[in-house]
């Protein structure tokens, strides 16, 4: 009998593999300051953990979330405290906390059975300041809002100690979660999700259970929500309240808009965009500004961040990842392609 | 012939160890020193992100006017980490790989600065005079302690000393806290902690979150539980809601403030309200007499900027300065980061031209100072009315 996925095309994983190990290895003969661009990496790979997570919530099953970065934050403090004050290992923790962390999404859920929509986002926004709440009043475990040093992560007798090490670590996550995230929202699960998204009535007429459907979306994102925090507790190895707030929550939307909603690649392509442009492109394009004009206010940082937000949404609706749509079909027509069709 | 061949062998050696000079330091040529600061420029703290680095300016300009340190001229480099620990990270990060920058200096926030610790181990890289007044900053048991220099009195240390003082005037007092509930307030708390103790008493503790522009329920809390003595753990905008809506409630116990509440604004804006208010500070004010004060202000007139610049938090920039350049200037010719962090532990009761009470480092003590002086507003001025108090 035919497998389930024996007509799916496969043949990308292997590049991709070998892209993400050559990539540190590239920057690291380009440039004497790989470690700092190895940082910036390692903060776009956590976020594109995230980002699938929120994709598959928001983008696939079409219930907003204006909360991720209180799972992200739950993720982040259930493993540090886990592995440095439960003692239990880090390798442990990596299964542990995002089932943790995923049942918070289950609560969370059940909202969701009866509000969409704007009053969705507003419950979700609402969990996220509890999250953070909960967090300071947890003075005991977590050091309130003074935030917490934690330890560098162990994986069999491994100590992932450097910006280096910590990239293959986060990047091997990265590819399990987007190659299985691709084959879960091709499946059964993701055709109910994206019926949900389209009409909840035809999915639930076409045999759809809408609780088990909309509660799984929210689980399994809250899962790579935690498990985003997780890599992002260890790695950075100093987590605070200051950082878990609901700017970051819209900032992982952004991502998922600017990649292009309802695609695994689409949030992929986001939110490293996203975390490269705020990190290194703004700024750079600033200092190289400050050559020609004196710039007192940094707020340019913001209005540039603003604008290509904007213009995205406005022109691009589809994302970064509908411009590479497009561009593969202009090729492959090429030279039949219909006037005015691309442009 | 084995005579010579020893000779010649000698001199190989010695011509070998003649060529192989030291590695040089990153951040100092012959003529400059880098050093990055770390500041928020377009977050929530962005007054201060552009306040600092003026007055540090001020005095580096002066100092390399003067000739430099050394013959060195210094310069900074700034970034910008909209208050964000991890931007802060990376933009370390980028200040070490990128401008090779030989120390931080003056990165502004507890969080931020937190953040900072593991990077300042990996690089072996020190940080003068970060721009908190938190006394995590100095805390031994935390990692990379021993690359942060505080300057400044910790919040706790501040809150201790208020509600002595309190009790001082008062030998019945009840005193309260409104706070900031974040690591600012978390720091203030311990203080208050460690003051309860002592004295054998329980401080009302009120808590409000960042950004917040209403202080009823916690200024009517206060005034239910008959507190004589109210410390406001704010900065700028709080304590001048929290001391008009008491005057509104007709409440008026004695009003005292934690260092960031110093600023010029506070009475400005607080107006008569405002009378009397009493805050702790871990300097000289910059109107007052001291040798440092008085440089400030001729430098600052001398400059051309906006008078309103003018204030606590640029004059804090400017007193921070003249701590990184004495331990520049401490470290010697050939500066190395080992050595400027031998230069500061050398630091005994330093008091940086009368403004600050005394700086003191060692081996094992990165608190800086120990001691505020207390600033009651008469009459619309700030004016010192005790002696530094520890």
């Amino acid at each position: 009998m035919k497998s389930r996925y024996a007509d799916e095309n496969l043949s990308w994983i292997a590049p991709l593999v070998l892209l993400v190990i050559a990539i540190p290895f590239l920057i690291r003969g380009v440039t004497f300051s790989y470690r700092y661009y190895l940082y910036v990496l390692n903060i776009a790979g956590i976020y594109t953990i995230l980002a699938v997570g929120l994709d598959i919530l928001s983008g696939y099953t079409g219930l907003i979330s204006l909360g991720h970065a209180g799972f992200f934050a739950i993720g982040a403090y259930t493993s540090a405290v886990l592995v440095d004050q439960a003692g239990i290992p880090f390798g442990l923790s990596l299964i542990i906390t995002p089932i943790i962390t995923g049942f918070f999404g289950l609560v969370v859920g059940f909202p969701a059975l009866r509000v969409s929509g704007m009053y969705l986002g507003l419950t979700t926004m609402g969990f996220g300041f509890i999250a953070r709440r909960l967090i300071i009043a947890l003075r005991a475990w977590t050091e309130g809002s003074a935030g917490l040093e934690v330890s560098n992560p162990v994986l069999f007798g491994f100590e992932f100690a450097s910006d280096w090490a910590n990239y293959f670590l986060i990047f091997t996550f990265v590819v399990a979660v987007v190659v299985v995230a691709r084959r879960v929202m091709n499946s059964k699960i993701g055709r109910a999700f994206m019926a949900i998204r389209d009409s909840e009535r035809a999915a639930e007429a076409a045999g759809v259970n809408l609780t088990r459907y909309k509660l799984l979306a929210f689980f399994m994102s809250a899962v790579l929500a935690g498990l985003a925090g997780v890599l992002f507790a260890h790695t950075m190895r100093f987590i605070s309240t200051d950082h878990f707030d609901i700017l970051l929550s819209i900032y992982f939307i952004i991502m998922i808009l600017v990649g292009g909603v309802g695609s695994i690649y689409g949030a992929v392509l986001g939110s490293v965009f996203i975390v490269l442009l705020d990190f290194l492109l703004i700024p750079a394009f600033k200092d190289w500004m400050a050559l020609f004009v004196a710039i007192e206010v940094a707020d340019i940082q913001s209005l540039i961040f603003g604008l290509i937000m904007f213009l995205f949404i406005i022109f691009q609706p589809m994302g970064l990842y509908g411009v590479w749509l497009k561009m593969r079909i202009y090729w492959k027509l090429f030279p039949f392609n219909p006037k005015k069709r691309f442009t | 012939m084995k005579i010579r061949n020893i000779i010649l062998l000698t001199l190989l050696v010695a011509l070998f160890l003649g060529c192989a000079g030291r590695e040089p330091t990153p951040g100092v040529t012959d003529s400059e020193i880098l050093i990055g600061n770390i500041q928020d420029l377009s977050g929530p703290m962005k007054e201060l992100g552009m306040a600092l680095p003026h007055g540090s300016n001020l005095y580096f300009n002066y100092i390399n006017g003067k000739g430099g340190i050394h013959g060195r001229k210094i310069k900074m480099v700034i970034e910008d980490h909209q208050y964000n620990p991890q931007k802060a990270v990376a933009a370390a990060k980028k200040l070490v790989e990128q401008n090779q920058v030989f120390c931080f200096y003056q990165v502004i926030g507890t969080s931020p600065c937190e953040a900072l610790r593991p990077t300042l181990e990996e690089y072996e890289i020190p940080l003068i005079a970060p721009a908190t007044q938190s006394g995590t900053m100095s805390d031994r048991s935390r990692r990379g302690w021993k690359y942060i220099f505080h300057t400044d009195t910790g919040y706790d240390k501040q809150a201790n000393i208020l509600v002595d003082y309190a009790y001082e005037q008062n030998g019945d007092a009840k005193v309260g806290v409104i706070y900031q509930d974040d690591d600012y307030g978390a720091n203030v708390l311990k203080g208050i902690a460690e003051a309860e103790e002592r004295h054998g008493i329980t401080v009302q503790k009120e808590a409000y979150q960042r950004g917040a522009t209403d202080f009823a329920g916690q200024v009517m809390n206060l005034l239910k539980g008959g507190t004589t003595h109210v410390i406001i753990g704010g900065v700028v905008r709080e304590p001048i809601i929290v001391m008009k809506t008491a005057a509104a409630m007709s409440y008026a116990p004695q009003f005292l403030g934690i260092s960031p509440t110093m600023d010029h604004r506070v009475v400005l804006g607080a107006g008569k309200e405002g009378e009397g208010f009493i805050v702790a500070n871990f300097a000289q004010l910059y109107n007052s007499d001291a040798e440092g004060a008085k440089l400030y202000r001729e430098l600052f007139e001398n400059s051309g900027t906006d008078p309103k610049v003018m204030g606590m938090y640029n004059f804090y920039g400017f007193m921070t300065a003249m701590v990184l350049v004495e331990g520049l200037e401490r470290a010697g010719k050939r500066l190395t980061r080992a050595r400027l962090i031998r230069a500061m532990e050398g630091f005994k009761n330093w008091d940086g031209m009368g403004v600050f009470p005394g700086i003191s480092y060692g081996p094992s003590d990165r608190a800086g100072t120990e001691s505020v002086v207390l600033v009651a507003n008469r009459g619309g001025t700030q004016q010192i009315i005790s002696d530094w108090i520890e």
